[in-house]
């Protein structure tokens, strides 16, 4: 479980990137965090890690604060894929997905290379699950598709059974069908690990098909938290436009309701 | 879009700009002080005595002069180095070991007249006296110490390159800004590279020399030692300026700074590494044969100990050598070169 209090982030340059955010985020929701460019998803999901310290308030996972010390441990539960894919592209596929398991392995294997036979069978079985094949793990990552560096993207992500996966964008960068199968992919994984993922997302038929819970965010607020059902063609524009709306309040998830604009 | 006229001043308006000449009385100047400079160097150089040696040198190959130090010193030099020196002979007298039965592979007894001026100690007087000595002569064998010094450099250099890499990887980790763990190991770092880049060659191995005595140690120190700082600043460098983002992926799962740079810079820096330190592989064989100069082992100190004993055949050989050593070098990495590239 994921639960943001009263959290604010100001850059250095005054941008309020999120203001007052409190959400909270079940275990085992396929929550999308949908929204224009720059209205905070990124910054929301980063929070979650603790790669972006709050200015006030605090991220709290499974009841414990996330602060400088306990961040190590935590961020272990926490996989990231990234709209980039991030990976390592002059290193092979193998690699890259098995260094999703570097906090828990020891300097000496990691160093040398040589893991455990299991964590060498789990990454195959991860591969193959996110569906690539045998003759993909010698490949260097950058000589695959976008589609598919995105799929070792999400088998790096499932190595460590993260209890939460934070996917930022994760198909910004590929065409509509592919991204339909990558979010497929997260979104079957995740039920199978009974996981947690925070996905931002700019599509908003993307995010009606595959969020549980859809989280609108305009310029650093939450405008619009419910259920796909309720996202309507009024609720898309006006987190587009900018217009106001008027919610219906008899969705299910009331403790985290938020039906306030982010600006009257 | 709002269309705004071209303002055009009204006829018979002076103008109150110019446009003024490209170069005035101040950059006159400056060429006047850069000049005379140039002139004050030039004399303190010997440059002007350079030109005039030259053009008698010029002169005298061309029939208009008669003479000239420069092609005399030249002509000395050049008539006692042919022929190169292929054998090499040694007194038997001076070989206490030697089995006359057994000789060395190739090698032979000669007997050979040797006069030689020597004071008569009764007439106080120089008489030319001659003997008859036997000299153990192996007919290729300078050729074969050539040789043996030649590999002996090319070793120089491979450890010179070798250690410079061991030295140079702790140092890239800790004089890159981003994976440094404190600030003072970095500004500590950062200095040691600077250090060791700015020490040549040359003058470190003349000081190791009297550390280590003459051989190659000496030599492999000294090449070890500037490399690394050249290195250590390039492998540095190459860090800071990686690709972020792997690195972002490994650090957002707390990975830790060791196992991010093995998993996320190492492998996307890999080219730059291999022709940084292919350059210091190629430049440490060209200086493993100089340091030998001041002692510090390999070819360069086989041809010190013969150029100060004048023994220009013996210096002919050793620059052929060279030559062709460094010539099949280029050929060699060329070759290795396009086949990576
Ligand atoms: N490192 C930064 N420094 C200053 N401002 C930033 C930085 N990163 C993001 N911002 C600003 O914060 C706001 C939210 O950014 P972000 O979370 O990346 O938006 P999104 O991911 O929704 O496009 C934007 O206005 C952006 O310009
Ligand atoms: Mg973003």
């Amino acid at each position: 479980m994921i639960r943001f209090e009263e959290f604010d982030k100001a850059w250095p340059d005054g941008t309020l990137a999120l203001g007052n955010i409190n959400l909270e985020i079940p275990r085992g929701q396929f929550c999308v965090v949908l929204g224009p460019s720059g209205a905070g998803k990124s910054t929301l999901l980063r929070a979650v890690n603790g790669l972006i310290k709050p200015t006030r308030g605090r991220v709290m996972i499974n009841g414990a604060e996330l602060n400088i010390s306990s961040q190590r441990l935590l961020r272990q539960q926490v996989a990231m894929i990234h709209q980039h894919f991030n990976l390592t592209t002059r290193m092979s596929v193998a690699n890259n997905v098995l260094a999703g398991l570097l906090p828990v392995v020891s300097t000496a294997r990691a160093l040398s290379g040589w893991f455990r036979p299991e964590h060498r069978a789990k990454a195959c079985r991860m591969l193959e699950e996110v569906g690539l094949a045998p003759e993909h793990l010698k490949r260097r990552a950058g000589d695959l598709s976008g589609g598919q560096q995105q799929r070792v993207g999400v088998a790096r992500a499932f190595m460590l059974n993260p209890q939460i996966v934070l996917a930022d964008e994760p198909v910004a960068s590929l065409d509509p069908k592919i991204s339909r199968d990558i979010l497929s992919l997260i979104r079957d994984a995740a039920r199978e690990h009974h996981t947690t993922v925070v996905c931002s997302l700019h599509q908003t038929d993307l995010a009606r098909e595959f969020g549980d819970r859809i989280v609108g965010l305009r310029d650093g607020a939450i405008v619009f938290d419910g259920a796909p059902a309720e996202f309507t063609d009024a609720c898309i524009h006006s987190l587009y436009s900018g217009a106001q709306w008027e919610t219906p309040s008899e969705h299910s998830d009331a403790a985290s309701t938020h039906l306030t604009l982010a600006h009257a | 879009m709002t269309n705004k006229p071209i303002p055009v001043p009204a006829p018979g308006t002076p103008l109150s700009w110019h446009l003024p000449h490209p170069y005035s009385t101040r950059h006159l100047l400056v060429v006047i002080v850069l000049l005379a400079l140039l002139l004050l160097t030039g004399h303190r150089t010997e440059m002007d005595r350079m030109v005039i040696m030259t053009t008698q040198a010029v002169g005298q190959l061309l029939g208009l002069s008669s003479d000239s130090q420069v092609v005399r010193g030249l002509s000395r030099v050049g008539q006692s180095m042919w022929p190169p020196a292929i054998t090499e002979m040694e007194e038997v007298n001076r070989l206490p070991e030697l089995d006359r039965d057994r000789l060395p592979m190739f090698s032979y007894v000669e007997k050979r007249q040797q006069t030689e001026q020597r004071m008569n100690l009764e007439t106080l007087q120089l008489e030319a006296q001659t003997e008859t000595i036997e000299v153990l002569v192996k007919p290729v064998g300078y050729l074969w110490t050539v040789f043996v010094k030649m590999l002996e450099t090319l070793e120089i250099a491979i450890w010179g390159t070798l250690l410079a890499v061991l030295l140079s990887a702790p140092l890239a980790y800790l004089a890159a800004s981003n994976y440094s763990p404190r600030r003072w190991t970095y500004t500590l770092a950062r200095g040691t590279v600077s250090f060791l880049r700015s020490m040549p060659e040359l003058i470190v191995a003349l000081f190791l020399v009297l550390a280590y005595g003459f051989g190659p140690i000496a030599g492999v120190l000294a090449l070890g030692l500037h490399a690394a700082g050249f290195l250590g600043k390039f492998y540095a460098e190459d860090i800071e300026n990686a690709d972020k983002k792997p690195q972002e992926a490994l650090e957002a799962i707390g990975a830790g700074k060791l196992k991010t740079l093995c998993y996320g810079v190492l492998p996307q820096v890999v080219p730059q590494y291999v022709a940084y330190t292919a350059y210091i592989l190629d430049r440490n064989l060209r200086m493993a044969t100089v340091v030998g100069l001041v002692g510090a082992g390999g070819i360069g100190q086989e041809l010190k100990g013969r150029f100060d004993m004048f023994q220009y055949d013996h210096v002919a050989t050793i620059l052929i050598a060279i030559f062709l050593f460094v010539f099949a070098l280029d050929q060699l990495s060329a070759r290795i070169r396009a086949k990576l590239i």
